[in-house]
C-alpha cells in the first residue's frame, strides 16, 4: 500500500517545499513571506517522516515552526514597514540570483544522480535511541561546542537589552 | 490480493479509518469542550456562592447546547482592515494540532490511537504550534489589544514551554520511554509516578496552566486589560474555534498529567475489565480539569513581568536542577526510585516553603531602598 501512496505524498511534499521557498523569496509581503517559512519547514518535517525518521521531523516542528518563526514574526511585527528601500534593492537582483542558484544547484543535481545503489533505508521507527547516542556519545565535542556558541549568544542578546539597574521595577 | 480487516480492501480501509479516527476525535472535542463549559459554569458558581446554569434542561445541563446554537447562528463579522487571509487562517492554525493530539492519548489498553516511542514528543510538538496561530491572529487583526495579546502570548507560550518540557524529561529518565503506554504500564499500582516525581508534577501542572493561557495566566486574553487580547476580533463561530481549541487544549494537558504522573488507565477492576480503563483515564483527566477550574476562579490574573519572573527565575531553574539531580542519582542507584523520591519531596518543600520566604526578604529588602531612596 505505501508504495502506491508514497510517491503521491513526496510530491505533494516536493512542491510544497519548493513552491513555498520560492515564494518566500518572491512575494513582497514581509509577514506572509515569514508564514510560507513556516510552510516550507513543515513540508520538510514531512519529508523526514516518509523517510522513517520520526524524531527528526518532530523536532523539525518543535523548534522550526514552534520557536523560530514565532521569534521571526516577533521580529517583523516590531520592525517599521515603510522604509524597505534596501530589502527591495536585495529583491530585485534575479539574474544575479538565478546565477548563483544554478551554480550551486547543478552539481547537487549531478551528485544526486550520481546514486545507482544506495543502501537501503533503516527500519522505521525506534530512532530515538540512535539518534540519542550518536548525538551524546560520537558527536559529543560538536553537540557541547554549539550549545556554548548558543550560550554565548543568548548572553550577548541579555546584556544588549539589559536595562540599569535604578531603572526596574518591583 | 490482500484483504484489510473486516474483509475490506486496504488502500479503502486506510482512507475509512483516517475518516473514523478524525469523527470520533472531532467528536470528542466538541463534546468535551460542552461538558467543559457547563463545568466551568457550574464550578465557579459553587465557589462564588451562585446557582449558575438552572433553566435550560435538567440542571441547566442544556444551557452550553443552546449557547452553541447562538454561536453557530451569528453573523460573520470580520472589519475591513483585516488581513483576511491570515485572519481565517489563524483559528484553523490553533485548532488543528489541537485535534492531532488526540490521536496518541492512551485512553484505555486497547483503545490507543498510535503508541510509538516518540508519543510524548509529539505532545509537546503539537502543543508548541498553537503559539504560531495566536501570534497570527493578533497581528491579522490590525488592532492594536489584538497585537499586543498576540505579543505577549507568544512571550508567555516560548518561555513556559521551556518548564513544561524539562519536566516531562525527569519522567522520561525515571521510566525509560517516551512511549505514552509504556509510560502508563511503568505505574500499575498503587505506587504512581507523582509520589515518586512529585516537583516534575508541580512544575509540568504550573507550566500546563499558563501554556493553555488559564487563569492566573491568561494575561495574553485577559478581558479587563486587553479587552480579549487576540480574540477582540473574533466572534460568532471563528472565535468558537478558539474556544473549542483552548478546551481541546486543556483536556490533552490534563490527560498527560493523567498519563505520566497518575497512572493513567489503571484503576480498580480494570484487569477483570480492560475497558473500565476509559473510564478510569476520562475521571482522572476530568479532575484535572476541575482543579484547572478550580484555581481560575481562586487566583488573581498575574502581571506580565511577574509572569515571565516567575518562568524564568523559579521554574526554569528548578527544572533544570531536577534533571540534573534525577539523572545522577539513577546514575549512582540504577533501578532504584527512592532516592530521586527523596530529593524530589525536599524539592517540593522548598518550593512550597522556603520561596515564598525568600520573595518575601527580597521584597522587603527592595521597599528599604526605595524608602531610602524617597527620602534621600
Amino acid at each position: 500500500m505505501f508504495d502506491l501512496i508514497e510517491p503521491i505524498v513526496f510530491a505533494i511534499l516536493a512542491v510544497g517545499i519548493v513552491g513555498a521557498a520560492a515564494a518566500v523569496v518572491l512575494i513582497d509581503r514581509i509577514t506572509s513571506a515569514a508564514l510560507l517559512m513556516a510552510f516550507t519547514f513543515l513540508c520538510v518535517a514531512g519529508m523526514f517522516l516518509l523517510l522513517g525518521a520520526e524524531a527528526v521531523a518532530l523536532f523539525q516542528v518543535l523548534i522550526y515552526v514552534g520557536a523560530i518563526t514565532v521569534l521571526i514574526l516577533y521580529g517583523v511585527m516590531f520592525t517599521p514597514q515603510r522604509h524597505r528601500a534596501y530589502a527591495l534593492f536585495f529583491q530585485k537582483q534575479t539574474p544575479l540570483a538565478g546565477v548563483v542558484v544554478a551554480l550551486i544547484a547543478l552539481p547537487v543535481l549531478v551528485f544526486s544522480f550520481s546514486f545507482k545503489d544506495a543502501p537501503d533505508l533503516q527500519p522505521r521507527g525506534g530512532d530515538l535511541i540512535p539518534l540519542a547516542t550518536s548525538l551524546f556519545g560520537d558527536y559529543a565535542f560538536p553537540f557541547e561546542v554549539a550549545s556554548v556558541l548558543l550560550l554565548a549568544a543568548m548572553v550577548g542578546a541579555i546584556v544588549l537589552v539589559r536595562r540599569d539597574e535604578d531603572e526596574e521595577l518591583p | 490480493m490482500a484483504v484489510g480487516p473486516f474483509g475490506i480492501d486496504p488502500v479503502i480501509w486506510a482512507v475509512l479509518r483516517l475518516l473514523i479516527a478524525l469523527v470520533l476525535a472531532v467528536l470528542l472535542v466538541l463534546n468535551g469542550a460542552l461538558l467543559q463549559i457547563y463545568l466551568e459554569r457550574k464550578v465557579q458558581a459553587i465557589i462564588q456562592d451562585r446557582y449558575g446554569p438552572l433553566h435550560v434542561g435538567p440542571f441547566g445541563l442544556l444551557q452550553t447546547f443552546a449557547d452553541a446554537l447562538k454561536l453557530l447562528g451569528k453573523e460573520d463579522v470580520r472589519a475591513r482592515l483585516t488581513d483576511s487571509a491570515f485572519f481565517i487562517a489563524a483559528p484553523a492554525i490553533v485548532f488543528a494540532p489541537m485535534l492531532a493530539s488526540f490521536v496518541v492519548l492512551p485512553f484505555s489498553k486497547d483503545f490507543t490511537g498510535m503508541d510509538r516511542n516518540i508519543g510524548l514528543l509529539y505532545l509537546t510538538t503539537l502543543g508548541s504550534m498553537t503559539v504560531l496561530g495566536i501570534v497570527i491572529a493578533g497581528w491579522a487583526s490590525n488592532n492594536k489589544y489584538s497585537l499586543i495579546g498576540g505579543l505577549r502570548s507568544a512571550g508567555q507560550l516560548i518561555s513556559y514551554e521551556v518548564p513544561q518540557i524539562l519536566a516531562l524529561v525527569t519522567v522520561v529518565l525515571a521510566v525509560g520511554s517516551m512511549s505514552m503506554v509504556a509510560i502508563t504500564e511503568s505505574q500499575p499500582g498503587p505506587l504512581v509516578n507523582v509520589l515518586v516525581l512529585p516537583l516534575a508534577f508541580v512544575t509540568y501542572f504550573i507550566a500546563a496552566l499558563a501554556e493553555t493561557n488559564r487563569a492566573p495566566f491568561d494575561l495574553p486574553e485577559a478581558e479587563s486589560e486587553l479587552v480579549a487580547g487576540f480574540l477582540t476580533e473574533y466572534s460568532g463561530m471563528r472565535w468558537g474555534v478558539f474556544f473549542l481549541a483552548e478546551y481541546g487544549e486543556v483536556t490533552v494537558v490534563c490527560a498527560i498529567m493523567t498519563t505520566l504522573w497518575f497512572g493513567g488507565w489503571h484503576g480498580p477492576g480494570v484487569d477483570a475489565v480492560p475497558a473500565l480503563g476509559i473510564l478510569w483515564f476520562t475521571l482522572k483527566t476530568y479532575a484535572f480539569v476541575i482543579a484547572f477550574m478550580w484555581i481560575r476562579a481562586t487566583l488573581p490574573r498575574l502581571r506580565i513581568d511577574q509572569l515571565m519572573g516567575f518562568c524564568w527565575k523559579v521554574l526554569i531553574p528548578i527544572a533544570l536542577t531536577n534533571i540534573l539531580a534525577t539523572a545522577v542519582l539513577l546514575l549512582a542507584y540504577p533501578g532504584q526510585l527512592w532516592p530521586v523520591a527523596i530529593v524530589n519531596w525536599l524539592g517540593v518543600a522548598f518550593l512550597v516553603f522556603g520561596l515564598p520566604f525568600m520573595q518575601k526578604r527580597r521584597l522587603g529588602r527592595f521597599r528599604g531602598r526605595v524608602r531610602a531612596a524617597t527620602l534621600a
